[in-house]
């Protein structure tokens, strides 16, 4: 059966079709086409006929044009869409051109970079030319690192290796510096928050480099559909950008369904779990042979439904085979022959987790089986766009998981399929991360007394303060670096603060193994002592939090319960920047505050049911972070409606259906804000619901969410309305035992006198 | 708020202000000494060819021993674009001993000035000698010369950096060689009060924020100590390449046999092999031996030191086999190689505590040799 006869069946089948919220069809789309822009190499020209290229689709021609005319572009289209061609064949006009001419090339993981380069190759060595293309990551070889800052036309490497490899050794790049035509950053969506923050800090240094030897590149961005994506490109390079999302790539019909699993428990709410009805979606399409993709969000549900499905089809031939896992982990040999595998049509099925999402090539599946909401409508539109062949039908399921942020997407189908709302966030402007760049750049190339940085604000600040204490030196005019250490060794591009903790795993006695880190103002709620924490879908307790060295020593353990910190916090307010007289009689205000945090126990907490099981205690310092926050007061008039425990219970509500909301709203983890209610506030004197970036100077999150602060609230009411439960659970206000029984009803009708 | 109180809220709290400098002058500082001659035994004598010995690098035959130009830098870091070399030291010798110029930037504007006095004192000089100099003193160099828009030309002369050409004499015994371990164990002259390198930086930003010049007293000595060091060291290891007899340890001599064959000096390398031969590098040298001679095509003379090697019982099963191929090749002589390789195989029988792969793999060849052999003497015989 193939994809559009296995959909006719589905949708006759009464049984599951009583689950699924939603079944979309979106019509094929015809090809649209240009002729290659004027001018366009003959080289190229001949290389894209032997590949059977003719004419380019309208966004590769826009973007050609307007990278000629010395625009900075943002290519905005789908998975699939040729969108590589939009920066390869501009860079490789004016290479061909230019042979002095240089480019580099930004991908936000090492994985996705070895695949740009293989597609690169390809081209040059059809063309015949000797364009040189390398990729400078932490994987390149000491002997090769210098041909390819001598040599390499097309550079390719990350962020990180840009921050910390390339720009402070500046001198040793002189050629890359001179000759730079291009910077192509690819799959922009993903920097945002702390990653972009710092991004666009390492751009305003490179942009300064180039300025002292004298090239002035211009930018090609891509991105996957987000709300904002010139916004988002604008914020990162700091200039303005042309826009291109005319997508001209064909596509044929594709089927989207939305599947709920049927609820068990009516009681605690709980429903069937999404593996094991993914296991079943995946397992039909792998007995009728529709290719297919299935995304899971752990490591180890990936693994899980990988052998599930190799057990299905497992026979003497060696069938199992046609079924492959792909994740992080895997070596990179092994993956690439995935990826073969799936563009030869030899693997019927993979399980993977959200690194096949970004760009790399696997040639357009039949199917894509989504369990569980992969936290961003970016991310799932990437994930869903696997599926979709430019002719013929495609199936994409989306299988939600009890969270409450699926059940919001699985009943809300509409937040998904119409223009994504979400908006991608950064502030490059955060003081912490500004001010760690700052010093970064000065050492690279000292500051003059009139210089700039891009265009953060009070560069002349900055230089003073670095100067009183003691990092710069100021002489006739300019500030020298003068202190021993290496600045960019001291911030990791993907956290804000510079002093993180390292977690250790020491399982294995023999083998102590780092395996993430964590800023210092979330690693007391979650890396406390005999703390649960989860990495890569395993359970480990953390043995011991050493708070002065910056380490936390965890060991694999199997439980029933996870923990969760009881965090003391005290707000206090440092500046008000906006205050807004808001609907019902209350203020609502923008601002900066001081979050001080103080873990003294936590509870642990059984998976499934969410009942307490235990406490216990915890002993560490206080921590003090600086961000910024948005607020509302409660109106008088809502205050004298209810009784206090009434009143306070409905704002606990109120808070929880802003922590599901948030993140959907504002495109960030929901770890990345914190929602709290405070009955008299230090910061008001007020009863006052408060949401701050959880993140030291923040990344924008709050002001962003202060002019979204109406639709905030009317989709918290929305949640909570369409929430079947009764008294309240852990998708809509939360539990009733944590907000009472008439929680839920009082939140809902305080909402309602919050909002116009 | 403003962003001053927030910078000091979010960076921490900032030390007293700087004491206001006065202006710098159009030049940077520049200090010189004259040390004499007889410190420096034999510099004078120093030849091209000598040099040549040492380095595979191209050495002007008749280099004159006073346009070696000796160099050492002090900065204000380890490297990357905000390292600056603070202080340049050179020193070469002229009729009036030895004499070493230090050039100082007293603050940051006087640095191209002390940048233009090292691109004209490299001009006059036809090759350099440093101490990890190709890579660290002359990257950051030509890094500072690149930042102040300079020509990086003058750093293109003959260079021989100490540490490496050290190693290869003295890593085999020394392990480490820094040039404070080399003046103490090589030199016989260990430094004393000597400012330890970690410590310069913070030095020069003390100085930097007090203006005390005496701060850099102790950094002055240090830069000139390390480059008389240099030339010191560089004469010393000259008359030991001329005189490897002079050599009390075996592993030195092995090393200067080894490194005599990356210059391409086949007869000298032998000589030093054949020194270290008593030695408890014995055995390593006279394997070193065989393998230059027969490398050079002298299968006759190779042959003999296997043999001295298999009548003083070293290394093991390796002689018996390079034996067994020239008896069979060379000799043509099949019937001797075969009972070669069977006293090959009975030594790789003994239990070992070296590498099981390793061993077993040389097993594998070795019985291969021997089968091959055997069935040759059948065909000849039948």
């Amino acid at each position: 059966m193939n994809a559009a006869q296995l959909a006719d069946q589905l949708r006759r089948d009464n049984h599951f079709m009583k689950d699924v919220t939603r079944w979309e069809v979106l019509p094929a789309r015809p090809a649209r086409t240009l002729p290659f822009p004027a001018g366009m190499d003959e080289r190229l020209k001949a290389v894209l006929a032997k590949k059977g290229i003719h004419q380019l689709y309208t966004h590769q021609t826009h973007s050609m044009e307007a990278t000629a005319r010395g625009e900075d572009v943002t290519v905005v289209t789908p998975t699939a869409s040729g969108k590589t061609m939009c920066y390869n064949l501009p860079v490789l006009s004016e290479i061909l051109k230019n042979p002095d001419a240089r480019a580099l090339y930004l991908f936000p993981t090492k994985a996705l970079s070895a695949d740009q380069v293989s597609e690169l190759y390809e081209m040059i060595e059809m063309a015949g030319v000797d364009i040189k293309t390398y990729t400078y990551d932490g994987d390149t070889p000491a002997a090769a690192r210098k041909a390819v800052r001598q040599a390499g036309h097309i550079v390719v490497t990350n962020p990180d290796m840009l921050h910390s490899g390339i720009l402070p050794h500046h001198t040793k790049w002189v050629k890359l510096f001179e000759n730079l035509r291009f910077i192509v950053i690819d799959e922009i969506h993903t920097y945002r928050g702390v990653f972009g923050s710092n991004l666009a800090n390492v751009l305003r240094r490179l942009l300064r480099l180039c300025d002292f030897y004298g090239s002035h590149p211009r930018f090609i961005l891509c991105s996957a559909t987000i709300a904002n994506p010139e916004e988002l490109a604008e914020t990162l390079i700091g200039r303005p950008v042309t826009l291109i999302d005319d997508n001209g790539a064909p596509m044929g019909e594709r089927h989207f369904v939305f599947y709920n699993p049927p609820v068990v428990n009516r009681q605690l709410g709980i429903r069937q779990g999404a593996v094991p009805v993914t296991r079943a979606i995946s397992g039909m399409l792998l007995k009728n042979g529709i290719q297919a993709i299935t995304f899971a969000r752990s490591r180890l549900t990936v693994e899980v439904l990988t052998r599930y499905l190799k057990d299905m089809v497992r026979d003497p031939l060696g069938n199992a085979g046609r079924v492959r896992g792909y994740r992080g982990g895997y070596l990179p040999r092994e993956r690439r022959e995935i990826e073969r595998g799936l563009r030869a049509g030899q693997i019927d099925a993979v399980v993977s987790t959200n690194a096949l999402e970004l760009g790399i090539d696997i040639g357009a599946l039949d199917a894509c089986v989504m369990c569980g909401y992969p936290g961003t409508i970016a991310s799932a539109w990437q994930q869903a766009g696997r599926a979709g062949r430019r002719q013929g039908t495609s199936l994409v399921f989306f299988v939600a998981s009890s969270a409450a942020i699926d059940q919001y997407i699985v009943n809300h189908p509409d937040y998904f399929l119409k223009k994504s709302p979400e908006n991608a966030l950064l502030n490059p402007n955060n003081l912490y991360i500004l001010l760690s760049h700052f010093k970064c750049a000065a050492f690279e190339l000292p500051f003059g007394e009139e210089d700039g940085f891009g265009n953060a604000p009070g560069a002349r600040e900055l230089k003073e303060y670095l100067e009183e204490a003691g990092i710069l030196h100021r002489a006739e005019g300019r500030y020298h670096w003068s202190a021993e250490d290496f600045p960019a060794s001291e911030i990791s591009l993907r956290s804000a603060s510079s002093e993180n903790f390292i977690i250790i795993d020491i399982t294995d006695p023999a083998h102590h193994r780092v395996v993430g880190e964590m800023d210092r103002f979330t690693a007391p709620m979650l890396l406390h002592e005999n703390a649960i924490y989860m990495h890569e879908g395993r359970q480990f307790q953390v043995e011991k939090l050493d708070f002065d060295a910056c380490k936390a020593f965890i060991r694999s353990v199997e439980t029933g319960y996870y923990t969760d910190a009881d965090l003391n916090i005290n707000l206090s307010l440092l500046d008000v920047e906006k205050e807004e007289q808001s609907f019902g009689g209350g203020t609502a205000a923008l601002g900066e505050i001081k979050v001080t945090a103080l873990v003294t126990m936590f509870k642990k907490i059984r998976f499934d049911t969410h009942e307490t099981l235990g406490f216990g205690h915890v002993r560490l310092p206080e921590t003090d972070m600086h961000t910024t926050a948005m607020w509302w007061t409660v109106p008088d008039r809502v205050v004298a409606m209810f009784p206090s425990d009434r009143l306070k219970n409905g704002m606990m509500g109120i808070a929880n259906l802003l922590r599901i909301v948030c993140p959907l709203y504002l495109m960030c983890a929901p770890t990345d804000i914190a929602v709290v209610y405070q009955v008299k506030s230090p910061i008001t004197d007020r009863p006052t619901l408060i949401l701050y970036d959880n993140c030291p100077g923040g990344i924008g999150l709050s002001e962003k969410a202060f002019g979204m602060r109406d639709i905030l609230l009317g989709r918290a009411l929305q949640v909570a309305a369409d929430c079947s439960c009764e008294f309240g659970c852990p998708s809509c206000v939360g539990p009733a035992g944590e907000v009472g029984e008439d929680g839920k009803k009082t939140a809902m009708r305080i909402l309602k006198e919050m909002m116009p | 708020m403003n962003l001053r109180d927030k910078l000091r809220a979010v960076g921490g709290p900032v030390r007293a202000p700087a004491e206001p400098r006065p202006e710098t002058a159009a030049d940077c500082r520049h200090l010189s000494e004259i040390r004499p001659l007889t410190e420096f035994p034999g510099a004078e004598e120093l030849t091209g060819e000598t040099l040549s010995l040492m380095t595979e690098k191209e050495i002007p035959p008749r280099l004159d021993p006073r346009k070696i130009l000796y160099l050492d830098t002090e900065t204000t870091g380890l490297g990357g674009a905000g390292s600056v070399a603070f202080l340049v030291g050179m020193g070469y010798l002229t009729d009036r001993g030895f004499e070493v110029h230090q050039f100082l930037m007293r603050d940051y504007p006087e640095e191209p000035y002390l940048l233009r006095h090292v691109a004209a004192g490299l001009e006059k000089f036809d090759a350099l000698c440093t101490f990890n100099g190709s890579t660290f003193d002359l990257p950051l160099l030509e890094s500072r010369l690149l930042m102040n828009r300079m020509d990086r030309g003058c750093l293109r002369l003959p260079h021989l950096d100490l540490l490496h050409l050290c190693r290869r004499l003295w890593k085999l015994r020394l392990g480490r060689c820094n040039l404070g371990r080399l003046e103490e164990v090589i030199l016989g002259k260990p430094r004393e009060d000597d400012l330890p390198g970690s410590e310069v930086p913070q030095r020069y930003f003390t100085y930097l924020k007090t203006g005390q010049e005496s701060l850099l007293t102790d950094v002055l000595d240090h830069n000139a100590q390390d480059i008389a060091s240099l030339c010191v060291l560089l004469n010393h290891m000259a008359d030991l390449y001329l005189h490897p007899e002079k050599i009390a340890f075996s592993e030195d001599v092995y090393s200067m046999g080894r490194a005599l064959e990356k210059t391409r000096h086949r007869e000298e390398a032998r000589r030093c092999y054949a020194l270290a031969r008593p030695g408890k590098m014995g055995t390593e040298a006279s394997r070193a031996l065989a393998v230059s001679y027969r490398r050079g095509g002298d299968r006759e003379e190779a042959a003999r030191v296997w043999r001295e090697m298999i009548a003083r019982r070293q290394g093991g099963a390796e002689p018996y086999i390079e034996l067994a191929k020239y008896e069979e090749h060379v000799r043509r002589n099949p019937a001797e190689a075969l009972r070669l390789t069977e006293q090959a195989l009975s030594l790789l029988s003994e239990p070992s505590l070296e590498n099981g792969e390793a061993v077993q793999a040389l097993k594998n060849e070795v019985q291969y040799r021997h089968q091959r052999l055997r069935r040759r003497l059948k065909e000849r015989n039948a």
